[in-house]
């Protein structure tokens, strides 16, 4: 029966023509795991101050519910910038490690920083584009039915920096980069049938799993 | 089913699809807002939020009124009560304690809105302009202080316009909170006020 290759050559086509590449490096100055204490946290923020983009903030979410088998507790993003506000909002977030030194000098601040054990704060850094748009669909309606014809294909790309700092010693304990990027396809048979390259959940996991290693020694 | 009944459920499809694009929006900006981290100086001051600020309604383009009155009203309460030791808040001057040492009139001059409309971006943006008259409680003038603030949207993406608007609106708030706590004591008139009472 001919119609078993054929089946196989399309569900083919619809794995792999919608699968993500995704590159991680990482840089850190040791391989021991961080040092922190019982009740100290991490917090994953994303950064808001650029003109022409920001950090998704579902990214941002979906790192900190990757990092929840570490060992080491999450504080929401949001609950921290409350607690701390106004010093990390897009006008008064520290850009650097300088201006976190001079942030935490502080004491009011500092005071509140030790009042939630915060310990380590990861900012996330990155936006999605779309590019390299293909192809066009229309779809039309009329009394008796309707459909969509066409085909049109996209290329999404993320690239997202993660860097740790330590507020303890005010210092960089490492980034990560994640470049993950994909192919998704629509095609139009009377209903259009989207094929999706998952990317951004690729990166995540991508990045979640790597951030983890920071926290505890790698389980194999 | 009939070919009449299926072209009026068209209609209607369309109809709603349209009125979901465009038409008025009404946006109630309804946030409470954290408080400020910052350390009070030893300083009375009275805030006067009249009624005009209280129920401040924008209405930045034709189709659109955002609703700040409440919102800010909060905002600011919060903000100054990071900045001084004591602060009480009042309808008019009339209301202002004795031993006040100052006096701060908040309003809005203008609200503007941009969408992706308007800006080719994928975000809604809005821009406030506060005002902030300073003053002794005997009345006499130390600044009437401008202040602009900025929010955005992080994407429009399956937002709805009014939700977006609101977004923006809150982001805008909280950085007018952040620009206050910043810069308010670097004003160089306040700054020489503090220096002439001994508030440094």
């Amino acid at each position: 029966m001919k119609t078993q290759p054929t089946f196989l050559a399309i569900v083919s086509l619809y794995l792999g023509g919608c699968a993500a590449t995704t590159t991680i490096d990482e840089f850190r100055p040791s391989t021991q795991p961080l040092d922190y204490g019982a009740e100290e946290k991490v917090v994953i923020i994303g950064r808001r101050d650029a003109g022409h983009y920001e950090t998704d903030r579902d990214f941002v979410g979906c790192i900190g519910k990757e990092m929840r088998g570490a060992e080491i507790s999450v504080l929401p993003e949001q609950e921290f910038i409350d607690k701390l506000y106004p010093w990390f909002e897009p006008r008064t977030a520290p850009k650097g490690l300088p201006r976190l030194k001079r942030l935490m000098e502080e004491p009011f601040i500092r005071d509140r920083v030790n009042t939630e054990d915060v310990r380590y704060v990861v900012w996330l850094d990155g936006t999605t584009e779309t590019q390299g748009h293909m192809g066009s669909m229309s779809c039309t309606m009329g009394p008796t039915g309707g459909g969509c014809f066409g085909y049109s294909q996209w290329d999404k790309v993320v690239f997202i920096e993660a860097i740790i700092w330590d507020l303890a010693d005010l210092t960089e304990k490492g980034r990560i980069r994640v470049d993950s990027e994909g192919t998704s396809y629509l095609i139009g048979v009377v209903a259009p049938i989207p094929l999706l390259s998952p990317v951004k959940s690729d990166a995540c996991k991508g990045l979640g799993r790597q951030l983890k290693t920071f926290f505890a020694e790698e389980s194999s | 089913m009939s070919i009449s009944s299926v072209k009026t459920g068209l209609i209607a499809a369309a109809s709603l699809a349209l009125a979901a694009c465009g038409g008025t929006a009404n946006v109630m900006v309804e946030q409470q807002f954290p408080n400020v981290v910052f350390e009070p100086r030893d300083i009375r001051a009275a805030i006067i939020f009249d009624d005009a600020f209280r129920t401040y309604k924008a209405t930045p383009v034709e189709d659109v009124s955002i609703d700040i009155g409440t919102a800010q009203v909060d905002l600011w309460s919060k903000a100054f009560r990071g900045l001084f030791n004591e602060v009480t808040t009042h309808q008019d001057r009339t209301q202002v304690p004795e031993g006040t040492e100052l006096v701060i009139t908040p309003s809005v001059l203008e609200v503007q809105l941009s969408t992706p409309s308007d800006s080719y971006l994928n975000v809604y943006e809005v821009w406030i302009k506060f005002n902030l008259d300073i003053e002794t409680a005997d009345g006499e003038a130390i600044d009437s202080w401008f202040m602009p603030a900025y929010g955005k949207t992080p994407d429009s993406f399956m937002t709805s316009r009014t939700e977006a608007i609101e977004e923006a609106a809150i982001v805008a708030l909280r950085d007018a909170g952040a620009k206050l706590i910043l810069d308010f004591y670097r004003i160089p008139s306040v700054y020489s006020w503090m220096e002439q009472e001994q508030k440094l």
